[in-house]
């Protein structure tokens, strides 16, 4: 009996043992493979959007090829969830779903209306590190006279596929910037939702205004 | 003789009296009252800006000055000056900064960049006509940002609490280091009644507006994009603040530049 015991006590030392050598073994040639990924990633989505705005159409065509690349490649929902900070917790179901349709929109026009500044550039891809739950791609992007600047993506995982869920230019990350902002507005108006979600209707509407007058 | 003594006294302290009750009340109108809701406390302790009222006084002060007095000057100089003048310019004023970057490279133990920045400052005064032309640029001596501020940082002393001054964002410890870089900068110690206080004036002024006509566009998005202008740019210049001194506290390259091995 007590060898059975033993021999049941051993099996499981000896398959534990194994497992967690395979682990230790796959591990960093898995952590390889999720870097290859992401930087695949990365090149392939700044590939895509380097074409797009060196395309020899016009900027309405541009806005509307943008659109389906982003929606594809950057997590929206999970970066606008990000930004409401602490008030995610204590909106309602309506509010939630209301701000994450405007967020969606906001995050468009703020994209697309930086095409003209993206013209003529070229990147490549440097450092590449492994945080808790995602990767962090570096790559530095050259323009026409224009120093080289160095930008940070940071690519998530978590919902199966690759996701662009942040960029950091000169250390500032763009979704922590943003929820400072959300944060101490809504901090500024009693801790009421409602009020940015106007404002950034608001926001969305007065876009809307000066791309009709151009 | 004595009724006078009185009266003054008297004077005295009445104007103790209002100094006290309005450095009492003053202290309110600086000071936030720190939350007490645990998420609330948690973004109040994130965001390291006890003196917020204080802090958005400036800030609204700082805005509109810029809005009536520095952007359009600002704009005015763009509209005026072509681009090309306006780079050697920003050149000009890039070089006259080296000896603070220099003193802060060396304070901070990072030889290879006092060495770049010492390089520039030797060839762009000379070759470069008075630091008009960053002809150490191409030579492959790139400038780099550095202040007392950062050297405090990497020395690790803690920012202490976020201030905004009339100069822009800061910290306790940036304020600090900003008049550190005051005395270390040469400019500073011109001898009087040369004409050289004015040229010191109008240098800095100049710098301030050359400084603004950079930024026009990001301002301007800035304004237009942020719901809380004062928190994003707290949060901005919080974060890269660090990145800058982390920038500085892991740059390990050789005193030797790459090409003296070949």
């Amino acid at each position: 009996m007590t060898f059975l015991i033993r021999s049941r006590l051993l099996a499981t030392f000896i398959s534990l043992f194994t497992l967690g050598s395979v682990l230790l073994l796959s591990s960093p040639s898995s952590w390889a493979q999720h870097r290859d990924n992401s930087q695949k990633f990365i090149q392939n989505f700044g590939n895509v959007l380097v074409s797009i705005v060196d395309s020899p159409i016009s900027v309405s065509e541009k806005k509307q090829k943008l659109i389906p690349l982003v929606q594809q490649n950057v997590d929206i929902n999970t970066i606008g969830r990000y930004c409401l900070g602490r008030y995610w917790k204590v909106a309602t179901v309506k509010q939630k779903t209301r701000y994450l349709k405007l967020f969606h929109q906001f995050l468009m026009n703020a994209i697309t209306d930086k095409l003209g500044d993206y013209r003529g550039v070229s990147f490549t891809i440097g450092k590449i590190t492994q945080n808790a739950n995602d990767d962090t791609v570096e790559t530095t992007i050259t323009r026409l006279q224009h120093p080289p600047v160095t930008m940070q993506w940071v690519v998530s995982y978590t919902s199966g596929s690759p996701k662009i869920v942040d960029v950091i230019g000169e250390g500032a990350s763009l979704r922590l910037t943003q929820r400072s902002d959300y944060s101490a507005f809504i901090a500024h108006h009693d801790g009421n939702i409602d009020t940015l979600l106007s404002a950034i209707q608001k926001q969305i509407d007065q876009h809307a205004r000066a791309a009709s007058d151009d | 003789m004595l009724l006078l003594r009185r009266i003054f006294f008297r004077k005295i302290y009445f104007l103790a009296l209002i100094l006290s009750i309005g450095s009492v009340a003053g202290c309110s109108a600086i000071k936030a009252p720190v939350p007490k809701d645990p998420d609330a406390l948690a973004d109040y302790k994130a965001t390291n800006d006890p003196y917020e009222p204080l802090n958005r006084k400036t800030f609204n002060l700082t805005m509109k000055f810029d809005k009536y007095a520095l952007k359009p000057m600002a704009k005015a100089y763009r509209w005026a000056v072509p681009h090309v003048v306006r780079n050697s310019l920003g050149n000009m004023i890039t070089t006259m900064y080296e000896p603070s970057v220099f003193f802060n490279d060396v304070a901070a133990g990072k030889p290879r960049r006092a060495g770049d920045i010492f390089a520039r400052w030797c060839i762009n005064l000379t070759i470069g006509l008075g630091g008009l032309i960053d002809v150490a640029k191409m030579l492959g001596f790139r400038h780099h940002a550095n202040d007392a501020g950062l050297t405090l940082a990497n020395w690790g002393i803690p920012s202490g609490p976020y201030l905004f001054l009339p100069m822009g964002p800061s910290s306790f410890r940036d304020g600090a280091g900003y008049a550190i870089d005051q005395a270390f900068s040469p400019w500073n110690y011109v001898p009087r009644g040369y004409g050289l206080i004015s040229f010191n004036w109008a240098y800095n002024s100049f710098a301030m507006i050359h400084g603004r006509s950079e930024h026009l566009g990001e301002i301007d998005a800035l304004e237009q994009d942020a719901l809380d202008p004062y928190a994003t740019i707290r949060s901005a210049y919080q974060q890269q603040r660090k990145a800058q001194a982390a920038a500085i506290r892991n740059d390990h390259r050789a005193t030797v530049p790459a090409w003296y091995h070949h």
